[in-house]
């Protein structure tokens, strides 16, 4: 049976919670990726941030990002407060405390029922809690396509 | 895990073709594109020898995610601070007519200060799992060699060793006051230290021996295509191993450190870390890559090599 190690990418790229926003925006703009573990200072997972909670963080709770037509609601001082406000915020202010992490031997057939039910593109990889890379979706559809299966 | 250290790493590109015309037309027969720079080059070889390393360092550019999976297919985990700059090129030029290999480097370009602070704090992270760190190669424009220092100083504090593989005018401003377990002074451009040839035997004990003095562990020299001399305070042992005429020498010093490490944190023992370093190298310039063909290779290579304890 596959497991996670057998599709980890290891790569450890992470913030910390006293990381800025901002620096997270261009973080996942060079990488072109959604997300990204959070890590303490001694690169344990404590959370998660995407760029869904980056938008979240620039338009008001209420309005829901599937809908952008409702961001017409907001004249431009209010998205210039909103972005000031953003500027000077920290990951720990917007991220998830959930990461979904899984472990190296963790069944590739359950990393996959994990990100299709939480709609997940990438999911950290720990050991001993600490990050030691991640797991991203296309890596399982690779697998998929390649073997058939994850048995 | 190992750590290494690469803050201005770069494409290597390494050229195959008869002869260059210098100041006209040559086309490359082939090339090779690889990940490159000193650290780069150790964490790879360490990767092929079964070490698990990560590789960290300053990394921007188009090409970035070519150059971190070719790592991670090696097997090296990557932990770049991304920069909005490009990162190097390199270019090795192999005329195989008459096997004259010539390497020109970019120096890099300047790095914000931001930057260089991510990459700290990273690196204070990665600490925590790492049991030794080698940095390696040149800084970008405006870094100072005291930046190194800096993470000396902090790896000093979690009490991880530390390998140094630098050249002579970083490494004069590196050491007073650190802790280092090795250093393998990067001699290529002027092959000589504190003003002594490292090509006269006399003068290679002399140098290491001032290394030894400042506190260094364990020193590693090169001299010549794969002659070495390592010493510690206790010991000093001399080794070489034959090259092949066609042999590419790109990454070959890095291997040889990569085997030395890997084989000295095993056994503990300067003759046989030296013979496995020898083993690695060879295989290493029996490749086009800049790191050993396998750990196989390298092994059955290591009973070629020649070591003597000198002292």
């Amino acid at each position: 049976m596959k497991k996670v190690r057998d599709l980890i990418t290891r790569d450890l790229t992470s913030v910390t919670e006293d990381t800025p926003l901002k620096d997270v925006a261009e973080l996942l703009s060079l990488r072109g990726i959604n997300g990204i573990p959070v890590v303490n200072k001694n690169n344990e997972v404590t959370g998660w941030i995407s760029e869904r909670d980056l938008i979240s963080s620039i338009f008001p709770e209420k309005v829901k990002i599937e809908n952008p037509d409702v961001i017409g609601f907001m004249n431009l001082s209010q998205v210039v407060k909103k972005l000031t406000q953003v500027g000077q915020a920290m990951v720990k202010d917007y991220m998830s405390k959930t990461a979904n992490a899984v472990k190296e031997d963790t069944p590739a057939s359950d990393v996959a029922e994990l990100m299709l039910q939480k709609d997940l593109k990438r999911v950290p990889v720990v050991r001993d809690k600490k990050l030691v890379g991640v797991v991203e979706r296309a890596s399982l559809a690779r697998i998929l396509l390649e073997e058939g299966s994850f048995e | 895990m190992i750590v290494t250290v690469t803050l201005n790493p770069a494409f290597d590109h390494i050229l195959f073709l008869p002869e260059i015309h210098l100041g006209s037309f040559s086309r490359a027969q082939s090339t090779t594109r690889m990940p490159g720079g000193k650290g780069i080059n150790v964490a790879c070889s360490l990767a092929v020898l079964g070490e698990e390393v990560v590789a960290t360092g300053l990394l921007g550019g188009q090409g970035c995610p070519t150059f971190e999976r070719a790592l991670r297919n090696l097997g090296v985990t990557t932990s770049f601070i991304y920069v909005n700059q490009e990162i190097r090129t390199d270019f090795f030029i192999i005329e195989e007519k008459s096997n004259r290999q010539s390497l020109m480097v970019e120096e890099g370009t300047p790095i914000e200060l931001r930057y260089l602070n991510s990459f700290k704090d990273n690196f204070e992270r990665l600490l925590t799992s790492a049991r030794l760190v080698e940095i390696g190669g040149s800084l970008p424009k405006g870094v100072s060699p005291n930046f190194i220092k800096e993470l000396v100083l902090a790896a000093n504090k979690k009490k991880v060793k530390v390998v140094l593989n630098l050249p002579e005018n970083y490494l004069e401003e590196c050491m007073p006051g650190t802790a280092l377990f090795m250093v393998a002074p990067d001699l290529r451009e002027n092959k000589s230290m504190y003003g002594l040839d490292i090509y006269d035997a006399g003068a290679r004990i002399k140098i290491s021996r001032k290394l030894l003095d400042l506190g260094v562990e364990i020193v590693i020299l090169k001299y010549g295509n794969l002659n070495y001399l390592v010493a510690t305070r206790e010991e000093t042992w001399d080794g070489e191993i034959d090259l092949e005429d066609k042999s590419i020498m790109i990454g070959v010093r890095d291997a040889v450190l990569a085997g030395f490490i890997h084989k000295y944190l095993e056994k503990l023992n300067l003759g046989e870390a030296l013979k496995y370093g020898l083993g690695a190298g060879r295989s290493a310039a029996r490749n086009r890559m800049n790191y050993p063909n396998s750990k196989k290779e390298a092994e059955e290579f290591l009973m070629m090599a020649k070591v003597r304890k000198v002292g």
